[in-house]
């Protein structure tokens, strides 16, 4: 699990390698966004530009294609935002969803469990729920990683401002606490 | 000479009461000779936003064009348009980039935000730019137009208010300056749309 | 807006061999503002009382408009040095004058005498830029402003000194009126009225230049005499 800027989280399933180098082409990117407006990209555009360089890696001579999945979530101005990019470069919006080896049976599980109106506590427990369905043996705090967007209002302007942030062990350790 | 007074100008915009006002005048010239009568030096951006070009008038059309340029790519690439603050941002950011080989150019931005609250910004050539809540001046006729703004401005004005404090403050500004003036031009920015009057001045 | 300093500019340098283009200048602008406004039977004169040399402040009370008589005064601006020997040598010729005449100078005699001073020296002239404002013998107000050499021209508004642009065109705007199509042209000001365009005008000018503030002078000049009054102008 990566940041990406202020509002912007990513994770991925498949090759690490990766997957750095796409965290790396994805700050890139978002740095010279803020660079030129003065304000974090929307999730839309830097799912786009990740799907661009995807897209380019199944076509350009010399490279193989990225062998990862992408989950990029993220808060701007038109709220919140779940994407996904496949390495072909083709790229999805979602309200809930997940990649990976266990990935139909937890979209399975999620279309029962999700709604729209949850809060972060419902979805952080539910995402817990959802892993817990397809992990085998014990899910402890060392074994998974929760990244949360909480809006946050800025110290020096009050300005309600999303602020992307990787749950510490302690904090995953009292969520699974109270699931049993 | 400084480059910047070649062709002379006077650009100006001040807040109001859920209202902004942008307003230049119309002389082109070379040094002292009078060569247009017409030309522009505010140009619309968005149906909220208003740019001005103080400056060398080759500079001011070349800039024109890329921020119409960029602000159009903005549109297709993020399907909403551009905010007053993020478009400030965008200029500073394509002057700075000059860095070394600036435009000649000061501009002024006014705009309403999505709140309708006004927004007003000027940069010197190379993007250093200021967020004033009162008024921004620029041109040749900086100085008189700092005296005017500073003794008419009030805050709080509403669009018609404001329209008669930025005409008279432009009018008699740009009297005093042999390099501006010949008329000018004022856009008031409301909620309900743009309100622009073209301003007859002495032509001398 | 132009730099005020240059990248070849070498501040602090040892003097050198005055030869060439590196000539010592003898005119130094201490900075400041006055204006002028006059009323059918009075005249307002205001200077704020700055004494500056470049970003350094030499005095926050240097004052650079003066009484010549009980009808007129004179505000001297740029060069206070300049200002202060031309008010001397007026005040001298003043003297002289009433000694030859039996009588008080007039405002119109002090005005063409100002100018033929100011002339006098055109080949090293004063560096000032003055106005003189005073009471005429019919009772009614005038100001006169004069360039350096001695141009003469008598106006209802005038403003000169390093916030020259800034206040001349609003005394164009609110004394002059121009601009404003409804305003009958012959309306004249009240003594209120032009005090609180003055103090006005040098609020703002505060504001934005450097080189006025921290204190104002107005005289105001009618047919009882000079009425001399100090306010405070912001000191940063």
């Amino acid at each position: 699990m990566a940041k990406i800027c202020d509002s912007i989280g990513m994770v991925y399933s498949g090759m690490g390698p990766d997957f750095r180098v796409l965290v790396n082409s994805a700050r890139k990117a978002a740095q010279k966004y803020i660079q030129t407006y003065m304000e974090d990209p929307p999730v839309r555009i830097l799912v786009k530009e990740l799907a661009g360089i995807m897209q380019e890696f199944t076509q350009s001579g010399g490279v193989r294609p990225f062998g990862v999945s992408l989950l990029l979530a993220g808060v701007d101005e038109r709220g919140p935002n779940l994407y996904q990019v496949d390495p072909s470069g083709s790229y999805f919006p979602w309200k809930a969803t997940a990649i990976g080896k266990n990935m139909i049976n937890s979209k399975t599980f999620l279309e029962k469990r999700f709604n729209g109106d949850m809060e972060l506590e419902d979805a952080v427990h539910t995402a817990i729920l959802t892993l817990k369905e397809g992990i085998e043996g014990q899910m402890t705090e060392e074994s998974i990683d929760i990244g949360i967007i909480n809006t946050i209002s800025a110290a020096e302007s009050g300005e309600a401002k999303p602020i992307f942030k990787r749950l510490t062990k302690t904090e995953i350790k009292d969520y699974l606490s109270n699931i049993v | 000479m400084s480059i910047m007074q070649y062709n002379g100008s006077a650009v100006v915009a001040m807040t109001g009461k859920n209202c902004v006002a942008i307003a230049a005048d119309k002389r082109l010239g070379q040094r002292a000779l009078t060569v247009d009568m017409g030309f522009d030096k505010v140009f619309p951006m968005t149906n909220r936003l208003y740019v001005g070009l103080a400056g060398l008038a080759t500079d001011v059309k070349t800039l024109h064009d890329r921020f119409r340029m960029h602000v159009n790519l903005y549109k297709h690439r993020e399907e909403r348009t551009i905010a007053p603050k993020t478009f400030a941002h965008m200029v500073s950011h394509m002057l700075y980039e000059r860095r070394f080989g600036p435009y000649f150019v000061e501009p002024v931005i006014a705009g309403l935000d999505d709140n309708q609250q006004p927004f007003i910004c000027n940069m010197d050539l190379i993007g250093c730019p200021n967020f004033p809540n009162d008024f921004v001046v620029c041109g040749t006729a900086d100085e008189n137009l700092f005296g005017m703004c500073e003794s008419l401005w009030e805050p709080d004005l509403g669009p018609e208010e404001l329209f008669e404090t930025i005409s008279q403050a432009l009018l008699n500004a740009v009297d005093r300056d042999a390099m501006s003036g010949w008329g000018a031009i004022v856009h008031i920015l409301t909620p309900d749309g743009v309100i622009t009057r073209e301003l007859k001045g002495r032509m001398d | 807006m132009e730099f005020g300093l240059q990248l070849n500019e070498r501040p602090m340098e040892a003097p050198r061999e005055a030869h060439g283009h590196n000539h010592w200048n003898p005119y130094v602008d201490t900075g400041g503002t006055s204006l002028a406004i006059a009323g059918e039977d009075f005249v307002l004169v205001a200077s704020d009382t700055r004494q500056s040399d470049g970003y350094n402040i030499n005095t926050r009370y240097d004052s650079k408009a003066f009484e010549l008589s009980n009808k007129t005064v004179l505000a001297l601006s740029i060069c206070s040095a300049d200002g202060k020997r031309l008010y001397e040598i007026l005040e001298q010729r003043a003297q002289l004058y009433f000694h030859k005449h039996d009588k008080p100078i007039g405002t119109e005699a002090l005005a063409q005498l100002l100018s033929n001073t100011l002339y006098s020296r055109r080949m090293f002239p004063y560096y000032v830029f003055p106005i003189l404002a005073g009471v005429k013998a019919d009772g009614k107000g005038v100001a006169y402003s004069y360039d350096a050499l001695g141009n003469m021209k008598d106006v209802t508004h005038i403003a000169y000194g390093s916030a020259a642009a800034l206040v001349q065109p609003f005394l164009d705007s609110q004394v002059g009126f121009a601009n404003q199509r409804n305003a009958d042209p012959n309306r004249q000001l009240t003594r209120d009225q032009a005090m609180r365009i003055a103090i006005d005008a040098f609020t703002g000018s505060t504001e934005r230049d450097i080189y006025t503030g921290d204190w104002l002078e107005i005289f105001v000049v009618d047919a009882t005499g000079v009425h001399k009054e100090v306010r405070e102008l912001k000191h940063d």
